[in-house]
């Protein structure tokens, strides 16, 4: 038994396979080849890597295809660390931590054309959207890949290619295909997406800045943030009995803050109702938003699964 | 529902008499894992759901942490799943409420404390289910303050066996 709840999707490294161009792609599966979690098109997950390396990459798969995760990993030399690591240490057979999958394309019925752009490895998430539209019948749609010379991820791109979804925008020549050209004006019917470099992105939101905003879908390199209250701020938390001092990021909750450093921390429903997390407050200001507890007690005790602090520091008696 | 109330017992109590019937049954292996619709499930008597997460031994649950008698078998009431249509607006599949066994006709509330066959196995409940918030990341659905206090049931398990889908569902007595 484990101390601490689980809290990722535990899955194996199923294959990898050579995507070209200093490309790998990982197969991701449960132990037992159960079902994963489901995802939308064009969705990512946090792979959660040794040394606590926490990389996020869109799922190049099929959302059908419901027993695989499958990320393609570009060797980055002068990245930050992730992609080292899964292209120098990972093996076949190995175990990886990752999140549910989050975020995704929109792809509803009331749009019924479709344009991506994708650069280079950037290409990823339109790869599961473009499997989807094509199995349920919804052809209109073109991607656009921008890449140096001859596109990796060749095999992928195969049905696009044949099924005339796929233009592919060389630029080794040095020639930038014109963003502008292959957004166009904009259509009721029709929306659009980017994920690339941010350059391009630049160009591509300058291109769609008269798109109505619900139609345009921009996805940058760097981490998409979870969704967090905009108001919320980071604070110190510090613990009086072990002398320990926390910041508890914007939009984290106090409970993951302490199990990330290993404080076993009783937690049941993590919504404010069933008041197992209930831990006393010495000083500061929390903002409560449980469920349960009744004013007196609130002066005292606080709920850490759903609790945060009004000021910028807070003082729990643990 | 199909429970009625039967005249006052020889004590003057109000005894509700049911009978309910198996409509789902489901397991998973692991915590987020999606959950399996099965046939038929082995109930172990005292350790769990063969091939479950929360099954002693496996503790592969998003609660195994905290060891618990009741997680052994977990119910749900299909009523519950219709009320959130009607009253909520929420489609949500027995496959998603995340409790091993969706029954109907069966009124878990007053189940707490007590005895009672689900099908060939004999269970004791041991208290409420309370819902998690972490069923609303998994299925996307905002149900945590609706599935307060109609979240299932949990169970031990006295006496082992098959439980298939149909089987009846009925109170010791
Ligand atoms: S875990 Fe239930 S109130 Fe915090």
């Amino acid at each position: 038994m484990s101390a601490l709840p689980i809290t990722k999707v535990r899955t194996i490294v199923d294959k990898i396979e050579d995507g070209g161009q200093g490309i790998k792609l990982f197969s991701l599966v449960d132990p037992d080849h159960w079902e994963l979690p489901p995802f939308r098109p064009g969705a990512h997950i946090d792979l959660h890597l040794s040394g606590g390396l926490v990389r996020t990459y869109s799922l190049c798969n099929d959302p059908v295809d419901n027993k695989r995760y499958v990320v393609a990993v570009k060797r980055e030399a002068e990245g930050r660390g992730g992609s080292i690591v899964l292209h120098d240490e990972v093996k076949v057979g190995d175990t990886i931590g990752v999140t549910l999958p989050r975020g995704g394309l929109d792809l509803s019925t009331d749009v019924t054309r479709f344009t991506f752009v994708g650069g280079g490895i950037g290409v990823t998430p339109f790869l599961s959207a473009a499997a989807w539209l094509k199995r349920m019948g919804r052809s209109k749609f073109t991607l656009h890949m921008i890449a140096r010379g001859e596109p990796p991820l060749a095999e992928l791109l195969a049905p696009l290619r044949k099924s005339g979804h796929l233009v592919i925008h060389d630029t080794s020549s040095g020639q930038r295909p014109d963003i502008a050209a292959l957004v166009g004006r904009p259509l009721s019917d029709v929306a659009l997406a980017c994920c690339g470099p941010d350059g391009m992105i630049d160009d591509f939101e300058q291109a769609s800045r008269d798109w109505p905003a619900d139609r345009v879908h921009i996805e940058r390199f760097v981490p998409p943030p979870l969704p967090v209250d905009p108001d919320a701020k980071p604070y110190v938390l510090a613990l009086a009995k072990s002398q320990r001092e926390i910041i508890v990021a914007a939009g984290q909750t106090m409970l993951s803050a302490l199990i990330d450093i290993g404080v076993d921390v009783p937690a049941s429903c993590c919504g404010g109702i069933c008041g197992s997390c209930k831990v006393d407050w010495l000083e500061g200001q929390p903002v409560h938003r449980d469920r349960v507890l009744s004013p007196a007690e609130r002066e005292r005790s606080l709920l850490v699964c759903v609790a945060g602090s009004a000021k910028d520091r807070l003082v729990l008696d643990l | 529902m199909l429970d009625t109330l039967t005249p006052k017992s020889a004590t003057g109590a109000v005894v509700p008499s049911w009978t309910g019937v198996v409509r789902y049954l489901h397991i998973t292996p692991r915590a987020f894992l999606p959950m399996r619709e099965m046939p038929e499930l082995t109930l172990v008597a005292g350790k769990g759901i063969e091939g479950d997460r929360y099954m002693i031994g496996r503790e592969e649950g998003f609660y195994s942490h905290k060891p618990e008698e009741g997680r052994q078998v977990t119910l749900f009431e299909y009523e519950t799943l219709i009320a959130l249509k009607r009253d909520h607006n929420i489609d949500l599949g027995p496959e998603e409420h995340r409790r091993n066994v969706t029954v109907s006709g069966v009124p878990l509330t007053h189940l707490v404390g007590r005895q009672f066959w689900l099908g060939e196995t004999l269970l004791e409940s041991t208290r409420l289910s309370i819902p998690c918030r972490h069923i609303e990341e998994i299925t996307g659905k905002a149900i945590f303050d609706p599935l307060i206090n109609r979240s299932g049931l949990n169970c031990k398990i006295l006496q082992g066996g098959t439980v298939r889908v149909g089987d009846a569902v009925r109170n010791m007595q």
